[in-house]
């Protein structure tokens, strides 16, 4: 992973000078995947990224939230982001991580497929989620960013988060439909 | 004039005036109470006195003028009620709690770094208005009535004369000596130990140069002599010899002791007229390494009343007199002066010597506990290693012996550790209680009734944490009580009993858990009414209904909303407190239990936890989770046979012994989401309980519902650190937290009066 940041930061510093006159906002990112797609979050609120390890189920809470773990004594909540992107769900396999993160103040994990890279990027390459294409309950979807051949989804973890109980709810009876 | 001083100096005469004003709030109800001229009440009113001149002093002290002013208005009302010129009315009293109020409104303020409130000028008035018509002349007949004869034990004293600017200083330096005179004694015990003695030595003469300056100032020349003699001593202690010195330190008790004795009498403003020339001059002479020059001089047995006898300081008939007032008696073993000092602590509650406590921050002692939290888990992984370590045939016997004993030896400081930092988390109720007084009385006041409130065990003491969540729960009983239990004087008179009605409220130990109890003997509580209006809010069917027990209906009382007032008063009956009431006390892992004697009395039981960071708890296998049952819920555990098993209108139960109990199937209700869909709930077959193999039922109990919950298999009892499980995403489930296994896996920790509500509702459901 090492590597690929460094490349990606030689890139990155060509795409600055190029870029100089531009915004100039840099953003830091974390990329991962879940399912087909590759999603981006800002790498501030990322506190952690673990292997996978046993998760306690938490029986009446909703859906998406796959359990609790101990993160050093402190217990935290898990979310498994295939059931909250309602995608088929998956045994989590081998390059499967938990990616802990802190979003005012509360700190949760979420499940992905796997972990890809730590990208700089300018924030000129950054532009908002087409609406078609996210759907009305996407509003969690900061932005899409273009990287050459490769689509980063920009994700708004406060809304991915908050609104959780509420989609799903919604979600599972769109599904049952 | 804004405040601009010292931050934590600040902070410091924050926490300590929310302390003075609490323990203000209890000794001015408590006042109103006793009989005026009394022997209590005079202590109550010094007590307050001196509650209420530290208020005053210390905000001098930061130059916070506004609450200066205000303190010394309320004092010399208090002053004039000391000196009997005004009497203890309601009216009196009602300024006095009031100007607590404002007291506690002006500190809350400066906490909040605003600048304080101005005192409302009709309270200053009604201060000013407290006695004033026999004017403040400060010596009073009734003042040296009441001293001489407690004087006369202790030598000759004369009044107190000092110019009217030296006067205003004077409650000042009746502290300041009072806080000397403790340090005094510290020195002295220090002195006593070799290692320390050149630094007491040294702290000593500080002590007594600056005692001496005060006491030439006060005009108190026993004591000008005698410090400085003292701090000449102090100076060149390094060079006596151990005979001596012993001579020497007992003479040094027996300043110490006229201290202590000066200080009551200062109360009184009176001074001592000791002649103590003789003291002085055996104290520079000891020092100076000259030996006495009368032998007699040593024939005191250690015991300072003696020796003060020997010296001429006190009259020789005084020695063995002893003095019946309580006041000015010293303990009658004066050979040990903690005993002596001991004595004042008690007449003035508030002088416990300072060196015995200190204030941490209440985050130090969390982060203790958290860390202690964490040790617990680590020693519990370390015994299960060293447990499989054992059973492992590849490692030499010896060495997992060895890992085994250190691994109990962990355990065992653990445990006394965790002991130890849950010792200092550990409150009195009092804490609590002293407030209920001041909010009963205003009740009483407000609604018209006589009410008195008895409260009893006070000083058990509970986890800060406990402490904290039974605040509210408690002012919104005793409010109910106040306001819907007890009735009106008439009321109460028509039906028999005595017109001032009564609220107990009591605390005791019940092994590791503590049992507070309130009972009225008001009107009590009706069945009828609190069932009708059960029903109208939903809350359960008539039929249901018919079938509860008292207890069980009861509980309604503590569900959101629910309120049988037929008006709603300024004090209660909105119905949202008895909603606070059982959401804290679950949150404690307690139980509250109602009961009621129509027309006589209430009764309301709460038994918690002393603490809810760590608790045994029994651990149960649900198909592959496993489960914590707080043990304190747990009442036994069986095992069913087939035939034991029932239902009756749909509900499994079982036959034990001789009642019936009903039956939660744990891992039915877990399945249960509130975000699965309708038609999936199906899979839930009512009313049947599969016999799988042979399950245990844990029989658990929730006030007086029972219920067996049905679980695999049992794992095994453990102390358990209760972590949070407070996320907006994981919480709403019946549980009450989460813990860390052996393993650092995390276990769930069942909330049983939760689990109870859901088994319950969704019986009802089905049957509807």
């Amino acid at each position: 992973m090492t590597t690929t940041t460094q490349t990606a930061m030689t890139e990155q510093d060509q795409a600055v000078s190029r870029h100089a006159n531009d915004t100039g906002e840099q953003l830091q990112l974390v990329t991962f995947e879940v399912g087909d797609e590759e999603y981006a979050i800002d790498i501030l609120t990322v506190q952690e990224i673990n292997r996978m390890m046993q998760i306690t189920r938490v029986p009446q809470s909703p859906p998406s939230v796959e359990g609790v773990i101990n993160l050093r004594g402190r217990i935290i909540p898990v979310v498994d982001l295939r059931k909250r992107f309602a995608l088929a769900a998956q045994e989590h396999g081998n390059d499967s991580r938990i990616v802990v993160v802190e979003v005012r103040g509360r700190v949760l994990g979420f499940t992905v497929d796997r972990v890809n890279e730590v990208l700089r990027v300018d924030g000129s390459i950054v532009e908002p989620a087409p609406a078609l294409a996210t759907g009305a309950s996407s509003d969690y979807v900061r932005g899409v960013g273009k990287l050459d051949d490769r689509l980063l989804i920009l994700l708004d973890l406060e809304r991915l988060f908050q609104a959780a109980e509420l989609d799903e709810v919604t979600a599972a009876a769109r599904n049952a439909a | 004039m804004a405040f601009t001083g010292d931050g934590e100096l600040l902070q410091d005469f924050l926490t300590e005036t929310a302390e003075l004003i609490e323990q203000l709030d209890g000794d001015l109800v408590r006042l109103e109470r006793v009989t005026p001229g009394s022997e209590e009440a005079t202590q109550l009113l010094n007590s307050i006195f001196r509650a209420l001149h530290t208020v005053k002093g210390a905000a001098g002290f930061l130059g916070l003028t506004t609450v200066t002013t205000f303190a010394h208005a309320a004092e010399d009302a208090l002053n004039r009620l000391r000196h009997g010129e005004a009497q203890v009315t309601s009216v009196v009293m009602d300024a006095l709690l009031r100007s607590v109020d404002v007291l506690r409104s002006m500190t809350g303020a400066l906490a909040a770094g605003e600048e304080p409130p101005l005192c409302p000028a009709d309270l200053l008035e009604a201060l000013h208005a407290v006695g004033t018509k026999t004017d403040a002349s400060l010596q009073s007949n009734k003042t040296t009535v009441a001293t001489s004869d407690e004087a006369a034990s202790c030598g000759t004293t004369h009044p107190l004369e000092l110019p009217e600017q030296k006067r205003e200083l004077l409650s000042f330096m009746i502290d300041d000596w009072r806080s000397s005179t403790e340090q005094f004694d510290a020195c002295l015990r220090q002195l006593e130990d070799q290692a320390q003695r050149s630094q007491a030595a040294e702290q000593l003469a500080q002590l007594s140069e600056s005692l001496a300056r005060t006491a030439d100032f006060f005009e108190l020349d026993a004591f000008t002599t005698l410090l400085s003699a003292v701090h000449d001593a102090a100076t060149r202690l390094g060079g006596v010899g151990d005979h001596s010195f012993a001579e020497l330190l007992i003479r040094l008790r027996a300043v110490h002791w006229l201290m202590n004795e000066q200080t009551t009498l200062l109360e009184h403003n009176r001074v001592g007229l000791w002649p103590v020339q003789g003291l002085a001059q055996h104290i520079a002479d000891l020092a100076a390494g000259q030996p006495l020059n009368d032998e007699k001089l040593a024939d005191h047995r250690n015991d300072v009343r003696t020796l003060l006898t020997l010296e001429g300081v006190l009259p020789s008939d005084n020695a063995s007199a002893g003095a019946s007032d309580s006041t000015s008696e010293p303990a009658q073993t004066t050979n040990d002066n903690t005993n002596v000092s001991d004595a004042r602590s008690t007449a003035g509650r508030h002088s416990a010597a300072p060196e015995a406590t200190i204030r941490v921050e209440v985050g130090r002692l969390e982060a203790l506990m958290n860390l202690v939290g964490q040790l617990v888990l680590t020693k519990n992984r370390m015994l299960a290693l060293s447990r499989r370590l054992r059973e492992l045939e590849a490692v030499a016997p010896d060495l997992s012996e060895e890992v085994a004993a250190s691994a109990g030896d962990l355990d065992r400081l653990t445990s006394e550790l965790q002991v130890g930092v849950m010792r200092t988390r550990m409150q009195p109720l009092s804490k609590l209680f002293d407030r209920y007084p001041r909010v009963i009385r205003d009740m009483a006041r407000i609604t018209g009734k006589q009410i008195n409130l008895e409260i009893i065990g006070k000083e058990t003491e509970v986890d800060k944490s406990v402490l904290e969540l039974l605040g509210d729960p408690l002012i919104h009983i005793l409010r109910n009580s106040a306001d819907h239990g007890i009735e009106p004087p008439e009321v109460r008179r028509a039906a028999g009993k005595p017109e001032a009605g009564c609220i107990r409220l009591s605390a005791e130990h019940q092994g590791s858990h503590v049992l507070v109890q309130i009972i009225d003997d008001g009107r009590g509580i009706s069945r009828e009414l609190v069932g009708r209006k059960a029903v109208e809010r939903g809350l359960t069917t008539e039929e249901k209904l018919a079938t509860m027990s008292d207890s069980e209906v009861f509980q309604f009382i503590f569900a959101a909303g629910f309120s049988t007032a037929e008006k709603v008063s300024d004090l209660s009956g909105r119905g949202v407190g008895m909603d606070v009431v059982r959401t804290n006390v679950t949150k404690m892992n307690g139980v509250i239990n109602v009961s009621s004697v129509p027309g006589k009395s209430t009764r309301i039981d709460i038994m918690i936890p002393l603490t809810v960071a760590i608790m045994p708890a029994m651990v149960v296998q649900v198909k592959d989770e496993l489960y914590c049952v707080p043990l304190q819920s747990i009442v036994e555990i069986v095992r069913p046979e087939t035939t034991q098993l029932h239902s009756i209108k749909g509900r499994p139960v079982m036959r034990l012994r001789d009642s019936v109990l009903p039956l939660v199937d744990l891992d039915d209700l877990l399945r249960r989401s509130p975000y699965a869909l309708p038609s999936r709930e199906g899979q839930a077959v009512a009313g049947t309980i599969a016999p799988t193999g042979r399950r245990c039922a844990v029989v658990v109990c929730v006030g007086e519902q029972r219920a067996g919950l049905l679980v695999d298999r049992l794992i095994g009892q453990q102390e358990i650190v209760v972590k949070p499980l407070d996320d907006q995403s994981t919480h709403g489930g019946p549980f009450s937290g989460a813990t860390i296994r052996e393993d650092g896996q995390v276990s769930l920790i069942l909330d049983v009066v939760e689990l109870l509500r859901q088994a319950g509702s969704t019986v009802e459901r089905k049957a509807a």
